[in-house]
């Protein structure tokens, strides 16, 4: 019976994804991307990680909808004709893509308790929590204490890729154009004294 | 008794949440025009996802996660309508009419 | 500026909630979901509705860009210090136990603060790359 909430996200997770590829429209496209995102996180909540589907609501349907609506701002919002049909990219793709549904027909069935990739890491994990950090929550646990290392990795990345907007678009005060164009303000305006 | 009251008190809420959420669906697919269709959204929004918080706050009891849906649902009473109405000042800036009825002679 | 007075009113009403909410789910990453990435976004979003509103100049004056280039190494270098003390210390890099008394009093600790560094970060990269995009289009 719960079965259907999944088959009904997962139905409109495909829809949503090829009417994104259909439309050239790119407002519409910004727009079913954030759909797109908050159904991908109603899948993880159903797959019962909570902590996932909170950042992908928050980062996907939030703030990446917000930065694509303004990089529509700088570009324009119609995506161009394309100038020759991609056969050879779709045959490509189609054969990847049963090559890798061919080799998931091999793999235990998702979920089971006693798959190999359950028995590696996870027991201790789970065992050890209680006694050694007593955090009630073990994926910030696994999180910041067993997994410090990717956490920094990941930090030191979205540092890399704030320096790499910053070099190449730069932050730009508003404040210039302002005093140009602000002869009606009069002489209670005290320019960039008033910082 | 009192457990099967608020059963029944949270399933009729969530079903009336349920049904106005998808008369807000037909209507945002069958309205002619952009105003009348964000009525219809402001429908699923505001109405709808109330009816069905309410009815989760039965199922939740007076517990903690109760409180926690009592301030989902101001929130969501707060925004919803302020989003609609942006929603239709931005169309009208962009210069969108509404279709009046004696506009059209229907 | 009267044009815009429901949309003020109201999100001058949120800002406040919406940064007391973004300081819940950091510090209560603990016991529920949350933890530093959610907070650093809920954060930021409260600072770009007021942009939205507001203008970007007056969000550059709340939040001046040198706070921001700032807090984006900040948080980093947080993270990265609280690995130096457990060296200092005495354990490993990044290795809890030795902040403290008690391996499990370090261990909150640790996870504490390195989750502290990873809001603050994620938070300042967020608003740098939103004004950023929001201040090359000229007008507000």
């Amino acid at each position: 019976m719960a079965a259907i909430v999944d088959y009904a996200v997962l139905a409109f997770l495909a829809v949503t994804a090829v009417a994104l590829l259909h439309f050239r429209n790119l407002f519409a496209v910004v727009m079913l991307a954030s759909i797109y995102s908050l159904l991908s996180a109603a899948l993880f909540v159903r797959l019962d990680a909570v902590d996932v589907a909170f950042t992908e609501a928050a980062v996907g349907a939030g703030i990446s909808t917000i930065l694509m609506l303004g990089s529509l701002a700088l570009v324009g919002s119609k995506e161009e004709r394309p100038r020759h049909t991609p056969i050879i990219p779709l045959l490509v793709v189609a054969v990847t893509g049963a090559a890798l549904i061919y080799g998931t027909l091999d793999m235990p069935p998702f979920g089971r308790a006693d798959n190999p990739v359950h028995q590696h890491v996870a027991p201790r994990y789970i065992q050890e929590t209680p006694e050694k950090i007593d955090v009630p929550n073990v994926v910030t646990a696994v999180l910041a204490s067993y997994r410090g290392y990717d956490t920094m990795g990941e930090v030191i990345v979205i540092f890399t890729a704030a320096i790499g907007v910053v070099l190449l678009l730069g932050i730009r005060q508003p404040r210039g154009e302002k005093e140009s164009r602000s002869n009606e303000k009069g002489p209670t305006r005290g320019g960039k004294a008033s910082e | 008794m009192i457990e099967q009251i608020a059963d029944g008190a949270s399933w009729a809420f969530i079903v009336t949440g349920a049904v106005f959420l998808v008369i807000g669906g037909i209507g945002v697919l069958r309205m002619p025009d952009v105003f009348t269709r964000l009525h219809a959204a402001g429908i699923t929004d505001t109405l709808a996802s109330g009816l069905i918080l309410v009815g989760l706050m039965f199922q939740g009891g007076w517990t903690l996660v109760s409180v926690k849906l009592v301030l989902i649902l101001l929130f969501l009473l707060f925004t919803s309508p302020v989003s609609s109405h942006a929603l239709a000042r931005a169309a009208l800036h962009g210069g969108i009419r509404p279709i009046l009825a004696d506009s059209r002679g229907k | 500026m009267t044009h815009h007075l429901v949309l003020r009113v109201v999100a001058n009403i949120l800002v406040g909630p919406i940064l007391l909410f973004a300081l819940y789910v950091q510090f209560h990453g603990d016991y529920g979901p949350g933890g530093g990435f959610q907070a650093g976004v809920i954060f930021a979003a409260a600072f770009i509705l007021y942009a939205l509103i507001h203008g970007l100049e007056m969000t550059q004056r709340v939040l001046p860009i040198w706070v921001l280039k700032l807090c984006i190494a900040l948080g980093a270098l947080l993270f990265i210090g609280v690995g130096y003390a457990c060296l200092l210390l005495g354990g490993n890099f990044l290795d809890y136990n030795a902040l403290a008394h008690d391996p499990v009093h370090g261990q909150h600790l640790g996870i504490l603060l390195v989750e502290l560094g990873v809001g603050i970060t994620v938070f300042s990269v967020m608003v740098a790359i939103f004004y950023a995009f929001a201040g090359r289009t000229g007008t507000d």
